[in-house]
């Protein structure tokens, strides 16, 4: 009799395992099935003529913009600035390799170009991140990886015969032939990239290397002394999402065919992917492709009901969102079993 | 030799606004920890309805600090108490960044709307007065901007050291948990701060007025250049504050006369980075703060 009264008590102080495998099949199982969806709907839906093809393209653009932002604001706590830097850099990377022919390759969604468009970000970022991460702390920076965010938008204005200035590179002409502007291509092309991303930072996160990241996130001090090597886990977490926005920039400017200051060092790829973060839910694998969706459709829906009125919606839903939502979409369910169970809401 | 006298002269004159600018995000920045992004912004607003009041009324700018300094403290004073007081005391700084920013973009597109895109200015009967000294030529307005800044200053420090309420102010920038402990009410010394921290840009937006034409992009770019000038001089004090925007102000007229007018920016943010990376603490900022954060 008593030892089943012990039983009892144990199993009700142990965590339910069980409950927690169902709900992550169960998870899995949904997000497979959106997986499917989204890879197959250009089989069943017009992709390249209907407005909802443009549409998810530029939700998944974002959504890895977002993704590398939620990895290192989310899950490590730095606010990072400079999301717009890497991926004008991404953008400009595939758009100067193919006008003036580097790496002779094939040029039209090649991958060569895309993974170099991540590595030189990722590169800026080792070179930004270690002076910047390792002697400040904080706000800091923040304050530095805007200051870099504007450095790189004025170089590349006066970049001159190099980067063509203002007016950016024209890349139409330099389509190799038989090759076709079809949306499709950028549709799952995109996708392919934003659930890479979004798996990257599944793993990161649930490994080892997330513990640390979440460790520094809640104490730095406390992180150091438990023998967490913080400067390399901030850097490497900051490099990796400079990586996922540089590629990104490069998807984004396969679809432009013309890469300019003006439409890929604007602020917006800075705030909109953290805005989608936050709303989403910071530090939430999910988060950033909930958020990334909401804001794209309002400022879609804004821009062709409200024309010219959008700007001001957008700075309306950012303000509604912060007052009301500040820790998040997967917030609001946390207290639901199975949802929002990966960090905290808010950050 | 008179020419580079020149340009320190015309660079300490246009960093004044830096510098005004600076001391107001120095405050929002101490006590509630968050880089207000909308400061540049809020200049802006307030330059525009400076503009106005000329423009419909006659109303000369200077007069009309008498109305938008307490306008715009009751308007920090509304906004803070509207938007910000529950996100000032979230852990999670993202809330307020991205509130500022969302300010931003709904004033800067306001702005469009009502003024339209054309750059604005003020021209008043006496804006071609000039100060002659020797060979070198000052606008008595833009000396007047100086006048404007040292003046702020002053009233902000004074206002810090002499007062119970910038006592409170400063203890809350040194350490926000041990204030709250003492009694002090954290909310208000809050409110407080960043009301006199838009005051400030609304003497921003009357100085604006008077010299320079803005337009309402100006706010973002304008918003950073006072950050740079606030990571310059060092967080925490007001003259430092106003030092880096003097400072900034005689770089920017210094790369325009040996680099270009196009690598104005470039030096600006290049000084900034190097700052950030070697002198967290700023020229004349106190060491233990950096530390701390």
């Amino acid at each position: 009799m008593s030892d089943q009264r012990i039983d009892d008590t144990d199993v009700k102080l142990l965590p339910d395992d069980g409950g927690r495998r169902r709900r992550k099949l169960i998870w899995a199982g949904l997000a497979a099935l959106a997986v499917l969806f989204f890879a197959t709907l250009p089989f069943y839906y017009d992709v390249h003529n209907g407005q909802f093809g443009v549409f998810f393209f530029n939700v998944f653009v974002y959504v890895i913009v977002a993704q590398g932002w939620n990895l290192v604001g989310g899950y490590t706590g730095q606010i990072s600035l400079g999301q717009n830097a890497f991926f004008g850099v991404g953008a400009y990377t595939m758009a100067l390799l193919w006008f003036n022919d580097v790496t002779k390759t094939g040029y039209y969604f090649d991958p060569v170009l895309m993974i170099l468009a991540g590595v030189v970000p990722f590169i800026l970022a080792v070179l930004v991140g270690v002076p910047l991460l390792s002697r400040l702390r904080g706000d800091y920076f923040a304050f530095g990886t805007l200051g870099m965010g504007m450095i790189v938008t004025v170089l590349f204005i006066n970049g001159g015969m190099f980067t063509g200035g203002a007016e950016g590179r024209m890349l139409v002409p330099k389509m190799p032939e038989g090759a076709v502007f079809d949306l499709r291509t950028h549709y799952w092309v995109a996708f392919l990239v934003a659930v890479l991303a979004t798996l990257v930072v599944y793993f990161m996160t649930t490994s080892r290397i997330g513990l640390a990241l979440r460790a520094i996130r809640e104490d730095e001090v406390s992180a150091a002394s438990h023998g967490v090597n913080v400067l390399k886990y901030k850097v490497f977490a900051f490099a990796v999402g400079a990586f996922m926005a540089g590629v990104a920039g490069s998807i984004y400017g396969y679809y432009l065919l013309q890469v300019t200051p003006s439409n890929v060092l604007t602020s917006n790829w800075l705030f909109l992917p953290i805005l989608m973060v936050v709303l989403g839910g910071t530090g939430t694998i999910m988060g950033p492709w909930l958020g990334a969706f909401l804001i794209y459709l309002i400022s879609w829906y804004g821009d062709s009901y409200f024309a010219g009125y959008h700007p001001i919606i957008s700075g309306v839903v950012i303000i509604a969102v912060m007052l009301f939502l500040p820790s998040g979409l997967m917030g609001l369910g946390k207290k639901m079993p199975g949802f929002g169970n990966r960090g905290r809401g808010s950050g | 030799m008179g020419s580079l006298v020149q340009i320190l002269v015309n660079g300490i004159l246009l960093g004044s606004m830096y510098g005004i600018a600076a001391i107001g995000l120095s405050l929002i920045f101490g006590t509630m920890r968050i880089i207000f992004l909308a400061q540049g912004t809020m200049i802006v607003f307030f330059a525009y309805l400076t503009y106005w009041s000329f423009e419909k009324a006659g109303i000369d700018p200077y007069l009309s600090l008498f109305t938008v300094i307490p306008l715009a403290f009751v308007v920090g004073l509304g906004l803070f108490y509207l938007l910000f007081r529950k996100a000032a005391a979230l852990e999670d700084k993202n809330v307020s960044l991205l509130l500022a920013v969302g300010l931003m973009y709904l004033i800067d597109n306001l702005i469009l709307k009502i003024w339209g895109a054309t750059p604005r200015g003020v021209n008043l009967s006496y804006s071609g007065a000039v100060l002659v000294i020797g060979d070198i030529r000052v606008p008595w307005l833009r000396f007047a901007l100086l006048g404007l800044a040292l003046a702020s200053a002053l009233v902000v420090y004074l206002f810090l050291k002499r007062t119970r309420v910038g006592t409170a102010v400063r203890a809350a920038s040194e350490d926000m948990e041990a204030t709250t402990l003492q009694g002090i009410n954290s909310v208000w010394v809050c409110a407080i701060s960043f009301a006199i921290g838009i005051a400030l840009a609304g003497v921003a937006g009357v100085g604006m007025a008077t010299v320079y034409s803005f337009d309402y992009q100006f706010g973002f770019i304008f918003a950073i250049k006072a950050l740079v000038a606030l990571a310059l001089g060092g967080i925490g004090n007001v003259f430092g504050a106003l030092a880096g925007g003097l400072l900034l102000g005689i770089i920017e007229n210094l790369a325009a006369y040996y680099i270009g007018i196009a690598w104005i920016e470039v030096a600006s943010y290049g000084v900034f980075m190097l700052v950030l990376i070697f002198l967290p603490q700023g020229l004349f900022g106190r060491r233990g703060l950096v530390k701390k954060v």
